[in-house]
């Protein structure tokens, strides 16, 4: 099953953890937004894996807006 | 011969009403993994102390008189741990537990005895809403009589149980109580997705139109969610445990279980130094409260702000606390509603609140305004300058704008300490630099630097404690003790604990 993790807030992309690939666990963090002067990680809400990222790092996001799409079991 | 032909009869008589809606529709939820009424309120009700009120009713339609047993709802009263408690339970076999003059005056005895001799009263909710088609046409109006079927004063504690499809009545009691706890799976709505389709033409989903994950994450009506029918009765058996029977009394007290203030240690490390980083508030109010007694209300939604009924050294307190693992602690258009709630509830049944405070302001921008958070912001603001129960606040880390007022701050609460790593401002000194000097790190990297160290003066907790902002600043690891001593000064002595809830009329909802 394929999961898509929409951006919650208004926000910049700071830093991403993750590749296309990866494994991740659950509570995982996949990348870090910055908003409200506020680090805050996007994490994976079940084990899986990345399939496609949506942003980069510097790229602005608004709510609803798809992040990454995780793969899960 | 007279009494054994009355006994014989009564029998029947009994067995008939027992019998509900027949073993065929009995066996069948039996089967999908529902429980029935009198099953759930064997559930609710401690071991045998259930008596029914009304077991004899029937629908008023001659018609109707024997397939309706109880007229679909299984009323009376019962002890919860010992306290007496009225309960009104939708039996959906019979009629889908669908309302009629009758069932109504049962109900309406049960909040009347409920509100006069202050009990909790409990909806065990599953309805198709009122009954069709006896309500039809003037004749089925006008017999109503509901001047006070609604009108919610909050004399005792009222909780919700909703279990699969609720409409009607159903949904108006869920939105009338204290708290709701959906069992996963259960629909809530005005009305069912079948009328909604053909009066509006707009194909629905039940869960779409009103599942358990709307309202546990959009709407905020669900406080708690449920895997199993058992499940949702034990939660709102705790839920119960933490309020007085009615509003006249204090909470019950419970003893301090073990291996409370264990791990309060961990307070120094559970909130990163850095204000930039985030980190999850309910691993401190674990901390803080009573070993294992920290019983969340509305988890699923506003999740910037954490709200939670707990006990400390054995006394009810409702906890409010940011959360900067969701939206940075940012507190939204639905964290305002939830707190106004919670204030609600907590003011209403005399429980002491307790502000834990790392928040970077109200979250502000384009949605924002469009949710109506200045009206919210400000709801909030009466709401905190109406509670006459005992108020604390403890700043953890960052305190800005004017949500610090909000979340207890500037004198609103009856007391207040600062952790001695607190940071309270304005706004983030970072924004400030901005905001006053127009300039950016990255623009000027020396001039930033030298006007953020101008902006963050000024804002450690020995600056606000320098004007009685806050009456002290401690060592995180002291929380428990300053929530403690604070809970016996403010105790409001000369009532035995009872406030004067006057928000006990404010919204159901928000």
């Amino acid at each position: 099953m394929a999961e898509t993790i929409q951006a919650e807030m208004n926000a910049n992309v700071w830093k991403i953890l993750v590749a296309p690939g990866d494994s991740v666990e659950e509570e995982c963090p996949l990348m870090i937004l910055e908003s409200m002067k506020m680090e805050i990680p996007v994490l994976a809400e079940s084990e899986g894996f990345v399939v496609a990222l949506h942003v980069a790092e510097g790229d602005r996001v608004s709510p609803g807006q798809p992040l990454v799409d995780l793969s899960t079991n | 011969m007279m009494e054994e032909r009355a006994e014989a009869v009564h029998a029947e008589r009994r067995a008939a009403a027992l019998a509900m809606g027949g073993d065929r529709k009995l066996k069948k939820r039996a089967a999908a993994g529902a429980l029935n009424a009198r099953e759930r309120v064997d559930l609710l009700f401690d071991s045998g102390s259930f008596t029914e009120s009304g077991l004899f009713a029937t629908s008023p339609v001659d018609a109707d008189k024997d397939t309706t047993p109880a007229d679909g709802k299984v009323t009376g009263t019962g002890d919860i741990d010992g306290r007496r408690a009225a309960v009104i339970a939708y039996d959906f076999t019979v009629k889908g537990a669908s309302s009629s003059s009758v069932s109504n005056k049962k109900m309406q005895h049960m909040k009347d005895l409920a509100t006069r001799r202050g009990m909790p009263l409990i909806y065990l909710a599953e309805s198709t809403g009122v009954r069709m088609p006896d309500v039809m046409g003037g004749t089925g109006m006008g017999q109503g009589n509901d001047r006070s079927r609604f009108l919610r004063c909050r004399e005792s504690p009222w909780a919700s149980g909703v279990f699969g499809y609720s409409f009607g009545s159903a949904a108006w009691h869920t939105v009338s109580s204290d708290f709701a706890v959906f069992r996963k799976g259960s629909v809530m709505a005005v009305s069912s997705p079948g009328l909604v389709s053909r009066a509006t033409g707009q194909e629905v989903d039940g869960q779409d139109l009103g599942g358990w994950r709307i309202h546990s994450e959009i709407t905020g009506f669900a406080d708690a969610v449920a895997d199993t029918d058992e499940q949702a009765i034990e939660l709102i058996r705790r839920f119960l445990s933490y309020l007085p029977a009615h509003n006249g009394e204090a909470p019950p007290s419970a003893p301090i279980t073990e291996g409370s203030e264990d791990r309060l240690h961990e307070l120094r490390t559970l909130v990163p130094q850095s204000r930039t980083q985030v980190y999850d508030v309910r691993k401190v109010i674990e901390v803080v409260a009573d070993n294992g007694s920290v019983f969340p209300i509305k988890a699923r939604y506003g999740k910037s702000l954490v709200t939670a009924l707990t006990r400390i050294g054995g006394q009810t307190v409702g906890v409010i606390a940011n959360n900067p693992m969701f939206k940075g602690g940012a507190i939204d258009a639905d964290a305002c509603d939830k707190a106004t709630s919670f204030l609600v509830l907590c003011d209403s049944y005399n429980i002491p609140i307790l502000f834990l405070v790392d928040q970077p302001g109200f979250l502000i921008g384009l949605e924002a305004e469009r949710d109506k958070v200045a009206g919210k912001v400000i709801n909030w603001m009466n709401a905190l300058s109406l509670v006459t129960v005992p108020k604390i606040t403890v700043m953890m880390r960052k305190n800005y704008g004017q949500a610090f007022v909000n979340m207890g701050g500037a004198f609103t609460a009856d007391a207040t300490a600062a952790w001695w790593s607190a940071e309270i401002s304005f706004m983030d000194p970072r924004s400030a630099v901005s905001v006053v000097y127009g300039i950016q790190p990255e623009s000027d990297p020396e001039e930033y630097e030298r006007r953020l160290a101008e902006m963050a003066r000024g804002s450690t907790a020995y600056d606000i404690a320098r004007v009685y902002g806050v009456q002290d600043v401690i060592d995180p690891v002291d929380t428990r003790s300053f929530v403690l001593a604070a809970l016996r000064d403010n105790h409001l002595a000369r009532t035995g604990g009872v406030g004067e809830h006057l928000l006990s009329t404010w919204p159901t909802s928000y």
